[in-house]
């Protein structure tokens, strides 16, 4: 049975009154927040100590540190709008992901985006402070970061043009004992870099390098560089194609 | 008095959060651009820990507050059955309960991992949430009243799982404070604390999705730790109820 409903009028106007501006103070709110919203970029905050995430993980620091890694990874995209890279603070980007390092040492992914997110930048001492950072890693744990570096190797090469910084990196590389498992090309990739080819040649090479290895076993790390590849096996073939004409 | 605790809403909510669990691990895992399957059964396993761990002590908290609220013990007390056969027979309830939730729990972690680490999981899975039914069950004893039940047996949990971050901040105080009394007096009473809770090893280990990891090894760590930490609250529970004076 619906019970019976006394028409509006008839209520005291004091709480109308109060309805009607309780209702406006929402919508101006609401509008004032949307304003605020969509503004403009909000940079980087700066992160807590490794030793508090820890803490904060309640034991599952592997899935905080990834979680936080891919907060990180979206921090471009906010309120639906993709950012520039030059509108992050790098210094700050580095406090995260040394932080992020320290929540759970044993994963890649801080170093992974380290070396192929945030150094599509032009700018040089952005560069160097990804490479400086994968580096330290690397010295960290050379078994889990190898890949990463020799990445970083080919970005000082092409990107930095600093075939010094390139060719020490490599030697970083060679020279890691024999307990630490990477294929003979990742040992041999000083001639790599001295090699003639390109920096599209050089990224296919490494790629189809890394896949024939079988040293990938992740799976969407395979899919993601099986793109990539096709990607630069396109753009090879544009850039051939605007030679031979 | 499984039947009086698992209904059909119960069986629809374990669903829901089952569901909940799997599409939001799910969403996570598409933005991953490495390590997304692991990614999502951490996250799911997660989820599930705490939402279960919550569920179960509500479960047992409400069960018990029940018969405080219908006078049963005063009639099973009239009954020839001893006071620890009650105890015996809510350790038993506990255990059914935790196996019933941990079980659709490390299923649904199977389809995201291999079977090794969602057998883990269901294992070490069951473990905690049997200490935390256990803790439930003695905080409904003792404090008789259903929301301090929850509150208390939920503080103890939570305060065992920031354990690691509680004592670094009481650290720092001290140091800030140059080592003052009050903080130090702080630190001794905080650090004895730390004796009456469990400690991290007590829980199930999230990293195993990430890291090889020997999962006996594990269980039977985490098993030591349950079961001593276990009979040290069922003892406290049989100290208070036979403590306990009821009306006959």
């Amino acid at each position: 049975m619906r019970r019976g409903e006394r028409p509006i009028g008839l209520l005291p106007w004091p709480l109308l009154a109060g309805f009607v501006l309780l209702l406006l103070c929402q919508v101006i709110y609401h509008h004032a927040e949307r304003v605020r919203f969509d503004a403009s970029y909000r940079p980087l905050t700066e992160p807590f100590s490794a030793a508090t995430y820890r803490g904060l993980a309640m034991g599952s620091t592997g899935l905080l540190a990834h979680l936080l890694a891919i907060r990180l990874q979206l921090h471009d995209n906010q309120a639906g709008q993709h950012f520039r890279y030059s509108l992050i603070d790098y210094d700050l980007l580095v406090d995260w992901l040394e932080q992020i390092s320290g929540v759970y040492p044993d994963s890649e992914y801080p170093t992974l985006l380290a070396s192929r997110i945030y150094t599509q930048t032009d700018n040089p001492q952005r560069l160097r402070m990804m490479i400086g950072f994968i580096e330290r890693r690397f010295d960290d744990n050379p078994q889990l970061h190898w890949r990463r570096l020799a990445e970083a190797s080919l970005i000082a090469k092409h990107k930095l043009h600093d075939l010094p910084l390139a060719l020490r990196l490599a030697e970083k590389l060679s020279a890691q004992p024999a307990s630490v498992e990477m294929p003979r090309w990742a040992r041999d990739f000083e001639f790599l870099l001295l090699s003639e080819m390109n920096e599209t040649e050089s990224a296919i090479a490494i790629i189809q390098a890394l896949l024939e290895s079988g040293s990938i076993k992740d799976v969407d790390e395979q899919r993601f560089l099986r793109e990539k590849l096709s990607e630069f096996q396109q753009k090879l073939l544009e850039s051939q194609q605007d030679k031979s004409k | 008095m499984m039947l009086g605790i698992v209904g059909r809403r119960f069986v629809v909510l374990v669903a829901i959060l089952l569901l909940v669990a799997a599409l939001g691990g799910s969403y996570i895992g598409e933005l991953a651009i490495i390590n997304g399957r692991a990614i999502v059964a951490a996250f799911v396993a997660d989820f599930l820990r705490y939402s279960l761990a919550l569920l179960t002590v509500l479960v047992i908290a409400a069960s018990v507050a029940e018969d405080y609220e219908f006078r049963q013990f005063e009639r099973l007390l009239t009954m020839p059955l001893a006071r620890w056969q009650y105890i015996a027979a809510q350790t038993l309830v506990i255990a059914c309960l935790c196996l019933m939730l941990s079980l659709p729990a490390a299923l649904l972690i199977g389809l995201f991992t291999d079977a090794a680490t969602a057998a883990y999981w269901g294992a070490a899975l069951w473990m905690e949430l049997f200490l935390l039914g256990v803790l439930g069950l003695l905080s409904i004893l003792s404090l008789e009243k259903l929301p301090l039940a929850v509150f208390f047996a939920l503080a103890v949990y939570l305060l065992a799982k920031l354990s690691g971050l509680m004592t670094m901040i009481v650290a720092e105080s001290v140091k800030m404070s140059e080592g003052s009394m009050t903080s130090r007096a702080i630190e001794t009473i905080f650090n004895g604390i730390l004796y009456f809770i469990p400690g991290l090893h007590t829980f199930a280990d999230n990293n195993v999705f990430f890291a090889a990891a020997d999962p006996l090894a594990l269980l039977a760590e985490q098993g030591l730790s349950v079961s001593i930490y276990t009979l040290f609250l069922l003892a406290v529970c049989l100290v208070d109820f036979y403590r306990k004076e009821f009306n006959l």
